[in-house]
């Protein structure tokens, strides 16, 4: 890390204290950034925060919203826990992985019982949830 | 109906407004804890009686002592809006109708326990909760003192069932992987950067809001004497307005089931099998249950079940409930931290022995069950087999 003024981590998070407890809002800049934890990131975090990079990738592997594979749209995440599973959940998660295919994952609940099935598309959420409501929000959002 | 948490009247007014948050009593709130002081701010949550709405029930004003006894400089309190149990969506619907309360009980708890750090820990799931709060923290400008002298530190969650419990949430803000720390030492003894912390439920911040707005006789005069106040109740599942309905503790179970001003009646076949109370970790209640439970911990004692965070999750008499039985067993599998043996190995057991082809054997299940109840580190596999163990309690529903 040289010439550190170059690294894009760096200016990532550049009003962000160089304490380990930036750790949990830095991985959210990266993946806001960048749709995705990937590994060189993660290594540059480690050295700008001082937290071993083993240690990072367990915090950063610990959460569900961060992806660690290479998405080129957004991720669409479709509860299929207790309440929105009696409301077609299974199917409609099927349907949508059918056309998205490895994009769609299935996810616990969501905390949107009151108006099932709900679904995550990047940042937004969508609920109640229906592949042509998710199609639409995939297409709108950005890379998260 | 009583509408103390969740506004009605002053809803015309724009949500975030400073006219909003007059209208609702809070800078009365504010200029009362200044007045009493923050030994007179602890006696009043302890006269309310005001306890934890995210499930564990400890009275408020306690906590808040023993925090503020401490001859640390440094303390912390914690606004915890992780909410991620099953069927729980009370602290998103409350934060969105009035976000007010919850901000000005974090800012009378800070001044009562002497913290001037604030943190709010937000489910990465509610993104538009988390807009909502960055833009309320503009009212330091207009707020007074004891909202201007605090500095607030948001935090998304990353999405992990576990980070809504306390020691965990302390991890998550560390920086750290969110497992659970073995109590004690609770957080009020050595929480955060270990100083000593309040963590608070968003929904009990927003009753601390009510009693520092009025006072602790006008808190008590809803509810039951062990269990002053309201209850926000999440119900979803069959029901045909599902929603989340303020009672007064105490209040009968059957009505917020069928009255028109709550769930509107049974929806799915219209008969109903049975309710599942305090969320995954919750306990059953069959149909004649139902018809005779009342809404506080003390009355629901008599069924082995509690409040919890209050969630009900109500289900026809088409369910099978063995099926229901085994996501939730998958949802605390995959939501466990791994770190205790008890609770890694247990949710794994359950998931097999409940959605495996082979016949259960209810002994072992109970066994198992009760080891985990025993012996994990933390809630999540203390309460992880609490639904399965008061299906086993209930041959009704067994089919």
């Amino acid at each position: 890390m040289a010439n550190g003024t170059h690294n894009p981590v760096e200016s990532l998070i550049e009003d962000l204290p160089r304490t380990r407890a930036s750790l949990l809002p830095a991985l959210w800049r990266l993946v806001e950034h960048e749709g995705t934890l990937k590994r060189e990131s993660l290594v540059a975090l480690s050295e700008l925060l001082g937290v071993p990079a083993a240690e990072v990738y367990g915090v950063a592997s610990f959460y569900a919203l961060f992806s660690h594979d290479v998405p080129s749209e957004s991720p669409i995440r479709i509860c299929t826990d207790v309440i929105c599973h009696l409301y077609g959940a299974d199917a409609l998660y099927a349907q949508v992985r059918a056309v998205a295919g490895g994009l769609v994952h299935e996810s616990p609940c969501l905390g949107r019982c009151d108006t099932p099935p709900a679904a995550l598309v990047g940042r937004s959420v969508v609920a109640p949830a229906s592949p042509e409501g998710i199609r639409r929000l995939s297409q709108e959002s950005q890379l998260w | 109906m009583v509408r103390r948490l969740l506004p009605d009247n002053e809803s015309v007014l724009p949500l975030l407004s400073e006219e909003r948050w007059r209208a609702r009593g809070y800078d009365r709130a504010l200029a009362q804890a200044a007045a009493l002081g923050p030994d007179g701010v602890i006696e009043w949550v302890t006269a309310a009686h005001i306890t934890g709405r995210g499930g564990a029930a400890f009275p408020t004003g306690k906590k808040w002592a023993s925090v503020a006894r401490t001859t640390d400089p440094i303390k912390y309190v914690v606004m915890n809006a992780d909410e991620s149990e099953l069927g729980t969506f009370k602290d998103r619907v409350l934060l969105s109708g009035d976000p007010w309360g919850p901000l000005t009980g974090l800012a009378i708890a800070a001044y009562a326990v002497g913290a001037r750090d604030a943190f709010l820990y937000v489910r990465g799931e509610y993104p538009e909760i988390e807009a909502l709060l960055k833009d309320a923290f503009g009212w330091t400008r207009w707020a007074g003192p004891l909202a201007d002298r605090l500095t607030f530190h948001l935090y998304r969650g990353g999405g992990a069932y576990i980070a809504g419990e306390e020691t965990a949430l302390i991890n998550s803000i560390e920086g750290k992987r969110p497992e659970p720390r073995v109590k004690p030492p609770f957080p009020t003894q050595r929480g955060l950067w270990d100083h000593p912390t309040v963590i608070q439920n968003v929904e009990t911040l927003a009753n601390v809001a009510l009693v520092l707005a009025h006072d602790p006789e006008w808190y008590r005069a809803v509810g039951t004497p062990s269990a002053p106040g309201t209850k926000l109740i999440a119900v979803s599942g069959h029901v045909r307005r599902p929603g989340v309905y303020e009672v007064p503790m105490g209040f009968p179970l059957w009505p917020v089931l069928m009255d028109p001003d709550y769930g509107g009646g049974i929806g799915g076949s219209g008969r109903l099998q049975a309710v599942l109370i305090g969320g995954a970790a919750g306990t059953w209640l069959t149909a004649d249950e139902c018809r005779e439970a009342r809404l506080d911990n003390e009355s629901l004692r008599a069924y082995g079940a509690s409040l919890g965070s209050g969630a009900m999750m109500v289900f026809d008499d088409t369910v099978n409930i063995w099926r229901i039985l085994g996501q939730v067993a998958r949802f605390f599998a995959h939501e466990s931290c791994g770190q205790c043996v008890p609770c890694r190995i247990g949710t794994q057991r359950l998931v097999e022995q409940l959605t495996g082809d082979r016949q259960p054997d209810y002994q072992q299940l109970r066994e198992l069950g009760e080891a985990m109840r025993d012996a994990s580190i933390c809630g999540l596999g203390q309460t992880a087999p609490q639904a399965l163990l008061s299906y086993l309690d209930r041959p009704a529903l067994w089919r």
